[in-house]
């Protein structure tokens, strides 16, 4: 004689009823299965068959046992009761858990956090990495270079322009070949009150005398003062402020010197490769970072290189022209057209040689009609084929910048945030998930709402994990070293789509919108739902409490 | 909205079967899930597994009291309706009639 009871107790293992009801629950289970049994033997069948077909009534005991108890409680059953797959007690979960957090074991994993638009990341300043502690730290190194270089980065990155000028004060004196640094540090000190550009630049001068930029520098310092008070009234549309400013000697001459001078250097190079040493050195492996750090880099003043170059095309070299002056004429256009290529050959950065092709293209166009005009074949042909050289080297001629914005790694970029924004969405399920199982196992009957919170969560660590791999998978074809990178302009085309990808769905403008408009009518309609689901609870209560029965 | 109605037909027809089948008298849990079988000669079927979460839930709710009894040699939980059961079953009856009027006019209409 079998013994159901037994048969159902072990199937169903406990049931934290209330008020002796499991044994109720048992025997009535019990009951079911022996009538069914009883009866498939009157019918015929063998014992066997009979007690096969007797249990194949109940397939699912674990959904019994959930619905059984949700039936008499009225709430799913205890999280630390619960058999199910994304049960506390079932070893998947855990393990589901660990593989989560294993995935930040790995570099490319938390590079990828580490990249992701969310509030809290760093920028190219880490005030961490270089705070006086740390730079204490890298001088006790003894390295006086890699100090030297590190006092450079803060010099070129800190917001406090004070700091800065301060810490490139003592990089130059450590390590001279860092004198180029006065450039950034010359505009920095624009703003603070009380200090002077000119030495900055003076420095620069004694050090690198023959790059045009340092000329740029000093002619940008010594009218920037009067930009609100002299030069604001010029209209530059008309030409007045490029005459105005020609007329003013403290300007024209250093731009004479900028386009005069041998070589154009902007240091953006040397920024980058600066750059990319520090952060490496502390530990800081992010082409996130990178990329910020050299786009601070300082560019050249383009409207003063602008306007010295029409300056020398349209008042010097037509009123040369005007007075049969051609020589002369052929003499400021090549200038302009020379500085042009200079400025080409020194820049690395798509702006400088926009800006180069610009100025080229702008000279040959006055050249070659003059040339013409006075017969000298053979030097229009070679100006011409310049011209037609000069439109290859546009890099936004032909759409690029478009094309990159359509390009896979843009998509990648955007499939990162994407896969970010739902890991942080499965973090914050799998933490709360975590946090009421902890509190609920050390006291199993604290909350009703937070067993049911916990029971609809179970599956929370799976999908957090699943996608944490997400997120690995579409960023690893990323995850490369800033070593391996010597020019800004290779970061640029690997990293360059792709970052846009990324902040091209940032939630900054939708979450600012709703903060400033949306917050409190937000805040009335949750109360609102809030009170309008008590009262409907209620009703449903009162409904089946009611004595009465109506309905 | 096609799911929906299915649905609470299912959960509500199904309350409504077993609330009319202890309308006659007291019965236990087996004797359910076979007059249900029989009734409907077969074209109803109800799962077992089913059968006793809802029997506890209409027990929590009020509308039907269980109690043990001694059957045939043996003790038996035994479920008959509350007076709160009881008015649910009539109002419960009462829409059902309702509703299977309303759709036996539009399914038989071609017959009128």
């Amino acid at each position: 004689m079998l013994d159901w009871k037994k048969v159902v107790r072990e199937k169903v293992g406990s049931l934290p009823l209330k008020g002796g009801r499991h044994e109720d629950v048992i025997d009535e289970l019990a009951q079911q299965l022996e009538s069914s049994y009883e009866e498939a033997v009157a019918n015929g069948a063998s014992e066997s068959e009979a007690k096969r077909r007797s249990l194949a009534q109940f397939s699912d005991w674990e959904k019994l046992r959930s619905e059984v108890f949700r039936s008499v409680e009225g709430t799913p059953l205890p999280i630390w009761e619960q058999n199910g797959i994304f049960s506390p007690r079932r070893l998947p979960v855990w393990i589901a858990l660990a593989v989560a957090l294993a995935f930040l074991a790995l570099p490319s994993f938390r590079k990828a956090l580490q990249i992701l638009p969310f509030p809290g990341r760093k920028d190219a300043w880490d005030t961490t990495a270089f705070s006086a502690e740390a730079l204490q730290g890298v001088e006790r190194t003894g390295d006086k270079q890699k100090y030297a270089r590190t006092l450079a980065y803060v010099a070129l990155h800190n917001p406090d322009d004070h700091q800065a000028v301060l810490a490139a004060e003592k990089a130059i004196a450590l390590d001279p070949q860092l004198t180029w640094i006065c450039a950034q540090v010359s505009h920095a000190t624009y703003l603070e009150p009380g200090h002077n550009p000119k030495p900055w630049i003076d420095r620069l001068k004694a050090w690198d005398p023959d790059n045009a930029y340092v000329y740029l520098l000093e002619a940008d310092a010594n009218v920037y003062t009067e930009w609100e008070t002299r030069w604001a009234k010029y209209n530059a549309a008309t030409g007045e402020l490029r005459r105005a400013l020609a007329a003013e000697s403290h300007w024209r001459i250093p731009m004479e010197r900028t386009f005069s001078a041998p070589h154009v250097d902007t240091y953006v190079e040397r920024h980058f490769l600066l750059d990319r040493d520090v952060l490496m050195e502390r530990g800081l492996d992010r082409p996130d970072m990178l990329g910020l750090a050299v786009s601070s880099a300082q560019l050249p003043n383009f409207f003063a290189l602008g306007t010295y170059a029409d300056h020398l095309r349209l008042d010097v070299g037509e009123g040369e022209e005007r007075t049969g002056h051609g020589e002369n004429a052929l003499a400021a256009y090549r200038s302009v057209a020379s500085f042009g290529q200079k400025l080409q050959g020194g820049s690395s950065t798509p702006i400088e040689h926009i800006f180069a092709a610009k100025f080229q293209e702008d000279a040959y166009k006055k050249m070659i009609p003059l040339l013409r005009r006075e017969g000298r074949d053979l030097e229009t042909c070679v100006v011409e084929s310049a011209l037609a050289a000069v439109g290859t080297e546009n890099p936004d001629k032909h759409g690029l910048f478009k094309a990159r914005l359509q390009s896979p790694a843009f998509r990648s970029g955007q499939m990162v945030f994407i896969w970010g924004l739902i890991l942080v969405v499965f973090t914050i399920t799998a933490a709360l998930w975590l946090i009421c199982v902890a509190l609920l196992r050390a006291k199993p009957d604290l909350s009703r709402p937070m067993n049911w919170l916990a029971s609809y969560l179970g599956c929370a660590p799976a999908l957090l994990s699943l996608s944490c791999l997400a997120l690995l998978s579409s960023f690893f074809p990323y995850s490369r070293s800033i070593a391996e990178y010597s020019l800004g302009g290779q970061l640029y085309e690997t990293y360059g789509s792709f970052f846009a990808g990324v902040s091209s769905l940032r939630l900054d403008p939708i979450l600012d919108v709703w903060i400033d408009h949306m917050f409190w009518p937000l805040i009335w309609c949750a109360v609102i739902l809030i009170f309008g689901a008590i009262c409907l609870r209620y009703a449903r209560w009162r409904r089946h409490t009611d004595p009465s029965g109506a309905e | 909205m096609g799911k929906t109605l299915d649905r609470e037909l299912k959960k509500g027809s199904a309350e409504l079967l077993i609330l009319a089948l202890l309308e006659e008298k007291a019965r236990h849990g087996y004797e359910i899930g076979k007059l249900i079988d029989e009734r409907s000669e077969g074209v109803v079927r109800f799962h077992v597994a089913s059968l006793y979460p809802l029997l506890y839930r209409l027990e929590r709710r009020g509308w039907v009291k269980g109690d043990w009894e001694p059957a045939g040699g043996r003790r038996r939980r035994f479920y008959r309706l509350t007076a709160s059961g009881r008015k649910t079953l009539a109002s419960q009856r009462a829409r059902w009639r309702e509703f299977s009027g309303a759709m036996n006019r539009i399914v038989e209409v071609r017959r009128a």
